[in-house]
């Protein structure tokens, strides 16, 4: 049974295995979207990483855009948040690539996912 | 008496705060016999500076406008300038031009104030970093523009301050002055006095390390800058400096009362009104709140936040500062506008200023000692039960204090005050000042935040609702000697125009739902109201145009601080229209001259939109 699982596992990894930050598109899927532990995840870096302080602690905006809303300024897909986090914006949105993963932007998209009228 | 003008007389009581005034005055006596120096004394005409005036009274003495006629006025031109963020500055007139500047990309206008319409006589694009948009805390604003010297002289948001050729709209020099990607951002009004422009940063929330600097009109270069932290050399704290009270006494404060090396992203940056005394040649500033905003991570003092200084003009050597909110806990700030009269006390003149603080105390303050004569509440705050004189420390109530990670409610005021950057005014004939405040609490859960450079460093999780009575805000008239309310007006939402008063005792005021107001600046009795095409969150001013006639202007614009209760409902959308009143809409080319200056053109022909582009 345990082999059975390591197999699986070993089937499942490469494809799991998220991209390198360079590697991901507009329409690189999350690999962890609606996941529950990502999203608590991405809930407690958002905290962390003063994400708050321009967007608000219900990400409703402020300093920054309200990330609940249907207006997208660099893109709304999953994999546009993710460039927009990873690279900023020539409109002062930190470049994030290098204090956070890979794995750690994609959590916080999973939580901005999460909150996000569409 | 019939019943219908009972009903009447009760609704006046009840609604005209002029006749609850507790202090009365003869038409033209002072509430106070307070006065004030008006140096430099410009023109009557003219607006060249912020404040009008270096005392920062915002008084006018134009009489043409009264109470009489003042129901009259009615819109003489306008001008969009087509940028969006928060108008909060007023527009300068200097001889026959009007130079307005917007918010970012901070474009310079001067406008033809000689010609029918006022048009565009030059125009200056600086073309600020863009980066600054993602770093400017509360909107991307500017909060006014100088002129000196034949030069419009202001701040960019992304740290540089520029000097524009008054006359031809070219650039003079422009100079670096900090790095915005680490943060800090420039919102402040450029203050000149003789050779010197004063300039401070902007970035409360931003982890910065603030400043304040003297420029040269000249060229630019530095002619003397002080940290607000850190060790008293860079300070410019020494052997002149000469605190009130015992407390704020002692070398390098700026240091020790930090943790580490905390004071080096604390913050208390300049960005509010700065005002000068020629007789002392002195300066004042106020300071802005403590980095990180959450008080647990950063025990002590953390002077020289929430304070504010005392400086020699030339030297910038400090001469006295008062912290008005020690440890401050809750982001009360204390860049809000020193206004500097000279009021009767015990028997003699003393020289002091007023400042109505975020923390919801008018101080009344002597500006030669930084004694403390009068702090009262001008609003609703219950985080202190009161000033104690003389130790010049507020007394906490214990209940107002934050906890991480619990929700503590009701605390009064909320993070942006009883009143905030929004300039009040000073008339000398009535002895009282006039100032739009706010009415609103907090619930306010603190989280621990990490610094990281560009990033905000900031940690207050609130929820901001509307005090006693449900209005949001209110317009004052406060009595500086004896800290009180004379009247008051109720508005629905925040009041955070500036406020500008007049020799025929009228008082101008804006609303953030577009209602641009003209009030009896001895009964609070509103003369003349006009809804605007945005909200009000910019100083309105005064001025005599080429035609000897006198106009009153302000720009409707709402946004900056502003922006916090944006979803309450009657909040407007963004503006940036400049409106300018004259009785009856009067003006260069209006009327019969405009049709004058018509009769050459060639008569109007319908072009139907569809056909406009062949």
């Amino acid at each position: 049974m345990k082999q059975v699982v390591l197999a699986v596992l070993f089937m499942v990894t490469p494809a799991l295995a998220p991209l390198a930050i360079a590697q991901v598109t507009p329409d690189t899927p999350n690999p962890v979207g609606g996941n529950a532990d990502a999203i608590e995840a991405g809930h407690a870096l958002f905290g962390k990483m003063n994400c708050a302080g321009c967007h608000s602690y219900d990400l409703t905006g402020g300093m920054g855009p309200d990330l609940t809303d249907a207006s997208w300024l660099y893109g709304g897909k999953p994999g546009e948040i993710f460039h927009t986090i990873a690279e900023g914006t020539p409109r002062g949105m930190p470049a994030w690539k290098d204090k956070l993963t890979s794995d750690q932007i994609w959590q916080l998209v999973s939580y901005i996912q999460s909150k996000k009228a569409n | 008496m019939t019943v219908r003008t009972i009903f009447l007389g009760a609704v006046i009581l009840l609604t005209t705060p002029g006749l609850v005034a507790t202090t009365a005055a003869p038409a033209d006596k002072s509430f106070t016999r307070a006065t004030a120096n008006l140096a430099p004394n410009d023109p009557a005409g003219q607006w060249t500076r912020q404040a009008r005036d270096y005392a920062n009274t915002r008084y006018s003495p134009l009489t043409q406008i009264n109470k009489k006629n003042v129901g009259r006025l009615r819109i003489a031109w306008s001008f969009s300038d087509g940028q969006m963020y928060g108008h909060e500055g007023a527009p300068l007139v200097v001889g026959d031009t009007m130079y307005v500047v917007t918010p970012y990309p901070n474009i310079a206008y001067a406008l033809d104030l000689s010609k029918a319409g006022a048009p565009i006589k030059w125009v200056f694009q600086p073309n600020p970093d863009p980066r600054s948009i993602g770093e400017a805390c509360c909107d991307k604003v500017l909060r006014g523009w100088a002129y000196a010297d034949g030069k419009l002289i202001y701040n960019l948001l992304d740290d540089h301050t520029v000097a524009v050729d008054a006359q031809t709209g070219k650039e003079v020099w422009r100079v670096l002055l900090d790095d915005v990607s680490k943060g800090p951002t420039m919102t402040q009004a450029a203050f000149v006095v003789g050779d010197k422009v004063f300039v401070g940063s902007s970035g409360g929330e931003l982890g910065t390390n603030g400043w304040f600097q003297a420029l040269d009109v000249q060229d630019g270069h530095t002619i003397w800058k002080a940290f607000t932290n850190g060790p008293d050399a860079g300070a410019l704290i020494g052997p002149d400096f000469k605190p009130f009270y015992p407390w704020m006494k002692g070398k390098d404060l700026g240091v020790s009362t930090w943790p580490g090396e905390m004071w080096k992203q604390g913050a208390s940056a300049p960005w509010g009104w700065v005002s000068y005394d020629p007789d002392l040649n002195e300066i004042y500033y106020g300071t802005s709140n403590p980095g990180p905003r959450v008080p647990s991570q950063r025990p002590g003092l953390n002077l020289w936040s929430s304070a504010v200084f005392a400086r020699d003009a030339d030297t910038g050597q400090a001469k006295w500062a008062y912290q008005f909110t020690p440890h401050d806990e809750w982001d009360y700030d204390g860049v809000n506008e020193n206004v500097l009269i000279d009021i009767p006390w015990k028997g003699a003149q003393r020289k002091v200023m007023v400042h109505f603080n975020r923390n919801g105390f008018a101080y009344t303050i002597d500006r030669t000692t930084g004694e403390v004569l009068v702090a009262k509440p001008f609003g609703l705050e219950n985080w202190a039960k009161e000033v104690d004189l003389k130790t010049g420390m507020p007394v906490v109530n214990d209940a107002a204090h934050p906890v991480v990670e619990k929700k503590v409610e009701n605390i009064c005021p909320p993070d942006i005050g009883v009143k905030n950057w929004n300039p009040s005014a000073f008339s000398p004939r009535t002895g009282l000042l006039y100032a739009g405040v706010f009415n609103s609490c907090m619930d306010l859960t603190n989280h621990v935040v990490q610094y990281i450079p560009g990033a905000t460093y900031d940690g207050m999780e609130m929820q901001r609702h509307a005090g006693p009575g449900g209005n949001w805000g209110e317009f004052i008239a406060w009595d500086p000697v004896q800290g009180k309310r004379v009247w008051s007006i109720k508005e629905n939402l925040y009041v955070w125009s500036g406020a500008v008063v007049t020799g025929s005792d009228l008082v101008f005021y804006g609303t953030m739902d577009g209602w641009f107001r003209a009030v009896d600046a001895r009964t609070g009795k509103v003369l003349w109201s006009q809804k605007l095409g945005s909200g009000i969150t910019a100083a309105p001013m005064t001025f005599l145009g080429p035609d000897k006639r006198q106009y009153v202007a302000v720009y409707a614009g709402v946004g900056g601080g502003a922006g916090v209760i944006r979803r309450e409902k009657g909040f407007m959308p963004g503006g940036n229209t400049l409106y300018v009143f004259s009785v009856d809409g009067s003006g260069i080319g209006t009327g019969n001259s405009q049709l004058i200056s018509q009769a050459g053109a060639a008569a109007p022909v319908s072009v139907p939109p569809a056909a406009a582009h062949n």
